[in-house]
């Protein structure tokens, strides 16, 4: 494999890290899969392509990308929320099994996706050409611009994430609740909060996300649905860890990238699953080797 | 008229669908993301049968069932052996799988383009007839031995091992009971419309029939029957307002989701002694 391909497959898989982390934050919590990331990734997307169009009358280039960007994590964040209250803080509240997330989650997911259509049609957009320069050319490897921000951008994201999981107070509240929901509510920590917290962090992701996918392909309704990349990730990488599904989503990016070019685009799927199945039965814990405890 | 029969096949072919998912979530508890890709093999493989190959219906049927167990075995065997949301997961990856190699093999089943001009062998009656099969059978399974081990395992998959059940046996046994009625859904839904595409069959669909039985409530197949009914039948009732439907579908079954969570039906089911009692009650009132 050429280090042009590990390259495309490392931007690739620096995208699906963003979902996948955005994805694994709330399983890491609340130990379900977050589908409606999917739906918050499509609608932030969206609503960055507005942001861009309102901006672009007095701001061009890298000031206009970081304004579209700080806009669609801002609305994130503000999905996030509204999400965790209408859709998640009541099930919570009355301890229902994990299935109860997953039914509110989905529906949640295309509940989004359909506001999505109501308002902007099925029709597919693009974003504006934020830069003129497309394609950077480092040591003889080219590299698409757009793939270098994502990387960059990507890393600094998951780097942020990392700081505040492992450096402040309310990364630690997470990690506590993570560990036991019940031990933290007897310590007195307010659960309802640092779940609002994490569905924020994640809102902010799936925003970052949604640009960078809405730049990459075009902006259309059912682009959540990219989730599942987010979630394949996540198996490889051991549901629930954060460091685990960033390396998984590097490996699934490099993985797909590889096998684009050996099978072609469309059976891709089908060995990608394969790869997942064999995941799953030789070690279902994934690569970081943390098992979430399931009652015995 | 001949609109609401159409809406009333398809409404009795997602009950056959349903009832697959409420066995395999409802009954065993195992969340089956992929049940819709069952329903996909058992629509292509008659389809193709019949089509290409010119096999007569009625042999197309079994054919369709059995490659649906074989695929169902396939993915199941392996699959019961694991940790419940990772049968989830799988589910879920096979069913995407399903749909990539459908869109792949082009010249064999029309990829993304769909397979079209199947012969309109099924009509209102014969799916009625089949969704009455259907349900006497689920009926019958959740009352046999088979649907009281998978109550049990549901509950507490430790204690019924213990009990002396063969929990991964139990599992495959409604796994593949569910694929093989799934995939006659399948037959039966490529027999009406005479057209199918593989875009119709994704993960959405297996969600939306999991969302049925939970509304429905998950201890009740009456409920399931009534969700189907309200849930498919819904849409089309809020025709005049097309753009919203979907968002309305959406917010009833938060709403249901939320402030129900047993779902719209509980544990109550519809049986001939409940109608009984309904009826003296009746007498004596008046």
């Amino acid at each position: 494999m050429s280090i042009q391909q590990l390259l495309n497959g490392v931007s690739l898989g620096s995208v699906y890290a963003l979902i996948a982390v955005g994805f694994a934050l709330v399983f890491n919590i609340l130990k379900f899969s977050n589908f409606a990331h999917g739906g918050v990734m499509t609608l932030t997307a969206y609503i960055g392509l507005a942001a861009a169009l309102f901006f672009s009358t007095w701001l061009s280039g890298l000031t206009l990308f970081a304004a579209t960007l700080l806009s669609a994590a801002l609305a994130g964040a503000l999905v996030g929320i509204v999400l965790e209250r209408m859709a998640f803080r009541r099930i919570r509240n009355n301890n229902s099994p994990v299935i109860y997330y997953f039914i509110s989650s989905i529906t949640m997911g295309i509940l989004m996706e359909n506001i999505v259509t109501i308002f902007a049609s099925s029709t597919f957009y693009s974003y504006p050409r934020f830069f003129e320069l497309t394609v950077v050319n480092i040591a003889h490897v080219n590299i698409a611009l757009t793939d270098l921000l994502m990387l960059v951008f990507s890393s600094v994201a998951l780097m942020i994430l990392l700081w505040v999981l492992y450096r402040t107070r309310i990364g630690l509240a997470i990690r506590a609740l993570s560990f036991d929901v019940n031990t933290a509510n007897l310590m007195g920590m307010d659960s309802n909060r640092v779940v609002m917290a994490t569905f924020i962090a994640a809102g902010i992701l799936g925003g970052i996300a949604g640009v960078f996918l809405g730049i990459n392909y075009t902006l259309y309704p059912q682009m959540g649905q990219l989730i599942v990349k987010g979630f394949i990730a996540s198996v490889i990488g051991g549901l629930g860890s954060i460091t685990g599904a960033m390396i998984g989503a590097v490996l699934l990016g490099v993985l797909e990238v590889t096998l684009i070019g050996a099978v072609g685009a469309g059976l891709a799927p089908v060995f990608v699953f394969i790869v997942m199945l064999v995941f799953l039965l030789v070690r279902p814990r994934g690569i970081s080797g943390v098992i979430v405890q399931e009652k015995a | 008229m001949e609109y609401i029969f159409a809406v009333l096949t398809f409404t009795g072919i997602t009950v056959i669908g349903v009832l697959g998912s409420y066995l395999v979530t409802g009954l065993t508890g195992l969340f089956s993301f992929g049940q819709a890709a069952f329903f996909s093999v058992g629509a292509y493989t008659s389809a193709m049968l019949v089509k290409n190959l010119d096999v007569p219906f009625l042999l197309a049927v079994p054919a369709a069932m059995a490659v649906g167990l074989l695929a169902g075995f396939l993915v199941g065997y392996p699959t019961v052996r694991l940790r419940r949301d990772y049968i989830s997961l799988v589910t879920f990856g096979f069913g995407e799988a399903i749909i990539a190699l459908l869109n792949n093999s082009a010249n064999l089943t029309g990829g993304a383009m769909g397979l079209s001009g199947i012969p309109q062998y099924t009509n209102f009656a014969i799916v009625w007839g089949s969704v009455a099969v259907c349900l006497a059978l689920a009926v019958g399974y959740k009352h046999s031995k088979y649907g009281r081990q998978c109550l049990a395992l549901r509950a507490d998959e430790l204690a019924a091992k213990a009990m002396g059940i063969n929990v991964n046996r139990i599992k495959l046994v409604t796994f593949l009971f569910a694929a093989a009625m799934t995939s006659y859904a399948g037959v039966l839904y490529a027999f009406y419309t005479t057209y199918v595409e593989p875009g119709a069959f994704g993960w959405i669909v297996s969600a939306e029939w999991i969302i049925i039985v939970f509304v429905g409530g998950i201890n009740s197949l009456t409920g399931s029957v009534f969700a189907t009914l309200l849930l498919t039948g819904l849409p089309e009732m809020l025709r005049f307002a097309s753009e919203w439907r979907i968002a309305v579908y959406c917010v009833i079954v938060l709403l249901i989701i939320n402030y129900r969570p047993i779902g719209i039906f509980g544990e109550f089911e519809l049986t001939l002694k409940w109608l009984r009692q309904l009826g003296k009650k009746g007498v004596k009132a008046s």
